[in-house]
């Protein structure tokens, strides 16, 4: 069995960050971190090869070349077997060309689950994996919070409004890791070590011959949030009421 | 980022992956563990998992063969959130890991470190005596050779990790005896573990200002006979032994006050922000300024003059002293004098432990002591100065 998993960077989301001058992209020193819900599809990979023999795992980076140290550093460090890395300009990339890749990676590697993130936490879009179910005409099970393999099907509980969904998906997949679906584990210095001797490909967006590698989203502007306003401090229970029915209309 | 303070991409990495454990499991525990003077091992031994407590051992030992450099980001990063957690640590990787490995022959690496490395067995070295601490050659604890034994009596005080509670000794030592009165040649070092018949606890050091969260204890020795297998290297020549360790180890004390001095400037930089009074954010007060500026810039110069010194600084051999000498003389002031700027610049809130910084001044103080006191520290960079013509 072989599963690819995404390893994605993101801008870290306690860092205050600048946007850039011609409005559409952030600049300045950002910290990145690895993608919390990345971590997660990761760290299920990591669970499903350690309770089979023989399963294979693949992780997948898209991005700006300080990518393939996420790779190495956040997926191979923690246990994933290899890397793939494809290069490309982070401002200049959407959802569905991410999707894309995606998918010219699943031609070449013909894995029998995708584990992605259900979004990133920076560009929160939450997309890739239904575009990517959608292109290779594979079910999905988005929101994943927990999986477990039967014969050649997954059966995931999903998060969704008000409860709990488990639903069973015939291999080959794309499941999308939510939050509750694991607690990550910390990459051992062994880890650290071994992961620079692991192999990690390194692809150009033209060597995966897609159809079509235009993006449909243009950002036209971005901007900070407006700083919050003070609150203010009420004398009792009875202010505080009339407030929220009054002023706020929440009660 | 490749830079001065994460030479390589597995530096940086270690640092994430230790910051990431630090933030999570070490910081919140910190308080109550300080306020009840408890060493938590059970988190502790979560250290051996992550390949930390071997941290400078090499991989055949079950170690990671990491460097000085690696050493120092390992203390900077757990003592930004508990510095007594990081003393334990410093004690068990590198008072003992490091000097047993580097002294000990094949044999005694093999039966004894994968033990310390894995956290096993909670490990300590054993130098200073009731009435001999700056002065360590005085010492009087002795080793007398007795057949294929050696019989030890004396006493160690303030041994960190001594015990690993109130009544229970830590696991394995490394203590320094004399075995001449040969000046120069007088120490030699031994394994001691515990259970040996003749070593017993002696006092559990209690209400200790700060470092509260690390345990401190006395160990005592009355005709404890070790095996001669049980001594590192040649009779004799464990001065060397010592003077090696002391370079790395008040490398990673002064680290552990980069920690300090980190943590106390965020939680001053943000409560600057936050405070108001007289109408306005207290940063815009010219002496509150003059704290933060302060402490940022002597924070950035300590950090500097650790990490150039840490790259230079090879496990390996000894050469280093004046340096590792000056970075813990610099940083020990910098970090409790950046705690204490904490205090004024929070008030009446500083002065409480719910914003750490008042147990961060109380750790930070005991880096002007142990492993040196500033004295010894002036004292050493002076002898070896007075060798030296032109400054490079
Ligand atoms: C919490 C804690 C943990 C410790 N952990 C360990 C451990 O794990 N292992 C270990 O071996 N030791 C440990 N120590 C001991 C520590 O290293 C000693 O306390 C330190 O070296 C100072 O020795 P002393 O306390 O005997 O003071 P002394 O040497 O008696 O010094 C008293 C004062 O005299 C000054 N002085 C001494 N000689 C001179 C001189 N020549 N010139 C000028 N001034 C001088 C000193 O600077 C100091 O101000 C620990 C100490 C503490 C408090």
């Amino acid at each position: 069995m072989k599963i690819l998993v995404s390893a994605k960077r993101v801008s870290d989301p306690n860092a205050r960050l600048q946007v850039a001058k011609d409005g559409k992209w952030i600049e300045g020193d950002v910290e990145y971190v690895m993608n919390y819900f990345c971590e997660n599809a990761i760290e299920c990979a990591l669970q499903i090869a350690e309770s089979q023999d023989g399963v294979e795992t693949v992780a997948v980076g898209i991005g700006d070349e300080d990518t393939a140290r996420f790779i190495r550093q956040g997926a191979l460090a923690r246990g994933i077997d290899r890397g793939i890395y494809v290069a490309a300009e982070e401002s200049e990339i959407d959802s569905d060309l991410i999707a894309r890749i995606y998918e010219g990676v699943v031609h070449r590697e013909r894995p029998d689950i995708v584990l992605i993130g259900k979004q990133a936490v920076d560009g929160d879009s939450n997309q890739v994996g239904q575009l990517l179910a959608e292109y290779l005409g594979w079910p999905q099970a988005t929101f994943a919070s927990k999986v477990e393999l039967q014969g050649d099907e997954a059966i995931v509980t999903r998060e969704v409004d008000g409860g709990l969904e488990v639903i069973a998906v015939s291999l080959p997949c794309v499941i999308t890791a939510d939050l509750r679906l694991n607690e990550p584990r910390y990459a051992s210095l062994a880890g650290i070590m071994k992961a620079k001797k692991k192999p990690l490909e390194e692809l150009e967006i033209d060597d995966l011959d897609l159809d079509d590698a235009d993006p449909k989203v243009k950002v036209v502007a971005l901007s900070t949030p407006s700083g919050r306003k003070a609150g203010v401090l009420v004398k009792d229970v009875d202010e505080l009421i009339a407030k929220l029915r009054g002023e706020a209309r929440v009660v | 980022m490749i830079d001065l303070y994460n030479p390589t991409e597995e530096h940086g990495a270690l640092r994430q992956m230790v910051r990431d454990f630090a933030e999570r499991e070490v910081g919140p525990q910190a308080a109550a563990s300080d306020r009840a003077e408890h060493f938590n091992v059970e988190l502790f031994r979560k250290l051996g998992d992550l390949g930390l407590l071997g941290l400078t051992v090499s991989e055949a030992y079950g170690g990671s063969g990491m460097d000085a450099v690696a050493a120092v980001i390992v203390h900077e990063e757990l003592s930004a959130q508990d510095p007594g957690f990081a003393l334990a640590y410093l004690a068990h990787s590198m008072l003992f890991a490091n000097n047993f490995y580097h002294n000990a022959n094949d044999e005694q690496r093999r039966r004894v470190l994968p033990k310390v490395c894995s956290g096993q067995w909670i490990a300590g070295m054993g130098m200073s005596e009731p009435h001999a601490g700056t002065d360590a050659l005085a010492m009087s604890t002795s080793a007398r050779r007795d057949g294929d034994d050696y019989v030890l009596n004396g006493a160690k005080m303030w041994i960190t990790n001594g015990a690993i509670n109130d009544t229970e000794l830590g696991d394995c030592f490394l203590i320094y005896a004399k075995t001449s009165d040969n000046r120069g040649r007088s120490l030699s070092s031994f394994l001691v573990e515990k259970g040996r018949p003749g070593f017993r606890l002696g006092q559990k050091i209690k209400d200790k200002l700060g470092m509260r969260a690390s345990p401190t204890a006395e160990l005592v020795f009355e005709d404890c006979r070790i095996p001669v297998t049980n001594r590192l290297g040649l009779e004799g020549e464990s001065t060397v032994h010592m003077m090696r360790n002391l370079e790395l180890e008040r490398l990673t004390l002064a680290a552990m006050s980069l920690g300090i001095a980190r943590r106390c400037l965020e939680i001053m930089n943000q409560y600057a922000t936050d405070r108001h009074a007289f109408g306005q954010s207290i940063r815009n007060f010219g002496q509150i300024q003059k704290y933060l500026g302060d402490s940022y810039a002597q924070w950035r110069a300590g950090r500097a003059y650790v990490y150039d010194t840490a790259a230079r600084l090879s496990l390996e051999s000894q050469g280093n002293r004046m340096d590792s000498d000056g970075v813990k003389l610099f940083c020990a002031t910098m970090g409790k004098d950046i705690a204490d700027n904490a205090i004024q610049v929070l008030g009446g809130y500083g002065y409480v432990g719910e914003y750490q910084v008042e147990r961060l001044w109380r750790d930070a103080k005991l880096l002007e002591i142990g492993g040196g006191t500033l004295e010894a520290h002036q004292k050493n960079i002076t002898n070896d100065l007075r060798r030296v013509g032109v400054l490079r």
